[in-house]
């Protein structure tokens, strides 16, 4: 298994942002909490001042916590070498739970 | 593997499509139980009706008033009692029922006039009681009565009084979820903002999604004002009417129970902008997850951290103690639809257990998505199960304790498995870290009861046996 695949199995069993009922809700929730995840985990500036910037800030920072003791290669990885995973696994999230997922309300006008 | 078709589906092929066992390697986009899709006829289901989705889980719960149920007497006695949500102010919702008790004569001529005579009466019989939900029921439905035509007049005659009107008949819907879905997207658009509420602190939030089953919304208020956070609305449990028609004003949409109440906070997020933040409140480590996430929301993570570590040293060595003794108890959760991916987890990273198979009455895909990621793999996950399916599924799994409703429990009782009422709970509360502590006794003390033992004895042979 990959270390993207490995993210994905962590995020999918964790977190219920990326499960919300709209196509559309879930890749800003997946959009807006994955990137933010790599720059609190390496550190990097960010700026959380919109309310649904601070939301996705809570989701983000509790899973840059979880991931650092429950990935423990995460640490070993380089600033490149985060990145690539954490888009990796962006992508990947993205294919289960809307591009390719079975789910047949995600686009409903109505839901 | 793929779908399964139980034995006894042969004659209902089509429950193939409702069943999973999860199998390493397979993701959601493989197998996804169909979901929210009518019952098979022929399969004995054991949901129940739109209406009672908005009047028994959502309305019904409202401390402050009055649930004038526009139908036969019924449909108001069956959704009366069946589900333990207390409040502060004396358990008014609990202890008064209201229909406008509909007969043959008022289905041929109809039962407006009825309506408004028993909005009347129930405001005159309770003169401090100025709000009113109208539901309206297949019978009132059918025969094309306008419920909101009548509330509009008695509003006008009654200044003082405020009515919101239900319209899901029963038959509105395939199951409980109707009523939700209906509920929420009327109160938002024809209720909310409607009340300008006092701000208290800079700190405030909707609690969404929480009944205040046996007090869990007592249980997890103690949390918020040791934080300094005020709740502008809770949704709806140890609500007022009020309350809920100022949920405009938070800062934040928490939603513990996104099958029911989700839309609403979708709506608040589109149309005032606020955010919405999805939370387990059952489980140590859910609860403790949920907390650091409002934390940081609202930069109290101090307090958090201080209010986490006080309540893990009080409830922990207790937890700690059940967990020993429930390690490797299997476990059936066969409820409404969420608390199966609510519990799944939280059982089994806080209290040792296996989860083996979870039946969902009204989940939707969405749910099945969430438990599927979350569940184990093995465990069988059912879309609206039926009764036989029930009895091939203990003979797979075989499980120690199943969470269910009454009529399910009753059916598993009949086989000395021990059956805790996983919709109104039978010790509760369970939210927050003492309500899980009761939840863990509630488990041990089912798994452990001489009673299962005892009722598979014939006292006919006495001490023969």
């Amino acid at each position: 298994m990959s270390q993207a695949d490995e993210m994905v199995t962590f995020i999918q069993e964790h977190c219920l942002w990326q499960f919300f009922s709209r196509a559309s809700d879930r890749e800003s929730n997946i959009n807006g909490v994955l990137p933010l995840a790599f720059k609190i985990i390496t550190g990097e500036p960010y700026k959380c001042e919109t309310p649904d910037e601070r939301c996705h800030f809570a989701n983000a920072n509790r899973l840059a916590a979880q991931m650092k003791s429950s990935l423990p290669w995460l640490e070993g990885l380089t600033k490149e070498g985060l990145a690539d995973v954490i888009s990796g696994a962006q992508g990947k999230l993205e294919n289960i739970t809307v591009k390719h997922s079975l789910n047949g309300e995600l686009n409903l006008p109505g839901y | 593997m793929p779908m399964k078709l139980l034995e006894c589906d042969t004659l209902i092929p089509e429950r193939e499509k409702h069943v999973y066992i999860k199998e390493a390697g397979e993701d959601t986009t493989q197998f996804l139980p169909l979901s929210d899709v009518a019952t098979i006829p022929g399969s004995l289901s054991e949901r129940g009706c739109a209406f009672c989705g908005a009047k028994l889980v959502i309305g019904g719960v409202l401390k402050d008033t009055i649930q004038m149920i526009h139908g036969p007497v019924g449909c108001a006695y069956d959704t009366w009692h069946t589900k333990r949500y207390p409040s502060d102010n004396d358990n008014f919702q609990l202890k008064y029922v209201w229909s406008t008790n509909v007969k043959e004569k008022n289905v041929v001529f109809g039962a407006e006039k009825l309506l408004k005579k028993s909005i009347l009466e129930a405001f005159d019989e309770m003169p401090n009681i100025k709000r009113m939900f109208i539901y309206t029921t297949c019978a009132t439905a059918l025969i094309g009565d306008d419920p909101k035509a009548v509330a509009r007049t008695v509003m006008e005659e009654r200044p003082g009084v405020d009515i919101f009107v239900v319209e899901c008949p029963g038959f509105a819907g395939v199951s409980q979820s109707k009523g939700h879905h209906v509920l929420n997207m009327a109160w938002i658009h024809e209720k909310v903002g409607q009340v300008e509420p006092v701000i208290t602190s800079p700190y405030t939030m909707n609690f969404i999604g929480d009944y205040n089953i046996q007090g869990d919304t007592e249980m997890l208020a103690q949390y918020w004002k040791k934080l300094g956070i005020q709740v502008l609305s809770h949704f709806t449990g140890n609500a007022t009417y009020d309350e809920c028609r100022s949920m405009h004003r938070a800062q934040l949409d928490v939603v513990n129970c996104a099958r029911s109440a989700g839309y609403i906070a979708n709506e608040l997020h589109k149309t005032y902008g606020i955010p919405r933040l999805d939370i387990d409140s059952w489980g140590f480590s859910y609860m403790s997850l949920g907390l650091r996430k409002i934390g940081d929301f609202f930069g109290l993570q101090d307090k958090v951290e201080e209010l986490i570590a006080e309540e893990e040293a009080k409830w922990k060595p207790q937890l700690d103690w059940y967990k020993e003794r429930l390690k490797g108890k299997k476990m059936a959760i066969w409820t409404g639809g969420p608390r199966l991916w609510h519990w799944t987890k939280a059982v089994e990273d806080d209290l040792g257990m296996e989860v083996v198979a979870m039946s969902s009455k009204f989940g939707h895909q969405e749910d099945f998505e969430k438990v599927i990621a979350r569940g184990r793999e093995g465990a069988i996950y059912i879309d609206d199960g039926n009764e036989l399916e029930f009895f091939e599924v203990l003979a797979m799994v075989h499980p120690d304790v199943i969470f269910t409703g009454p009529r399910v429990g009753e059916l598993v009782k009949k086989l000395h498995i021990p059956y805790i009422n996983g919709h109104a709970y039978h010790n509760g509360p369970y939210m927050g870290y003492e309500g899980f502590v009761n939840m863990a006794r509630d488990i041990y003390n089912a798994i452990n009861s001489p009673l299962w033992a005892l009722a598979g004895q014939d006292i006919q042979k006495g001490e023969q046996q």
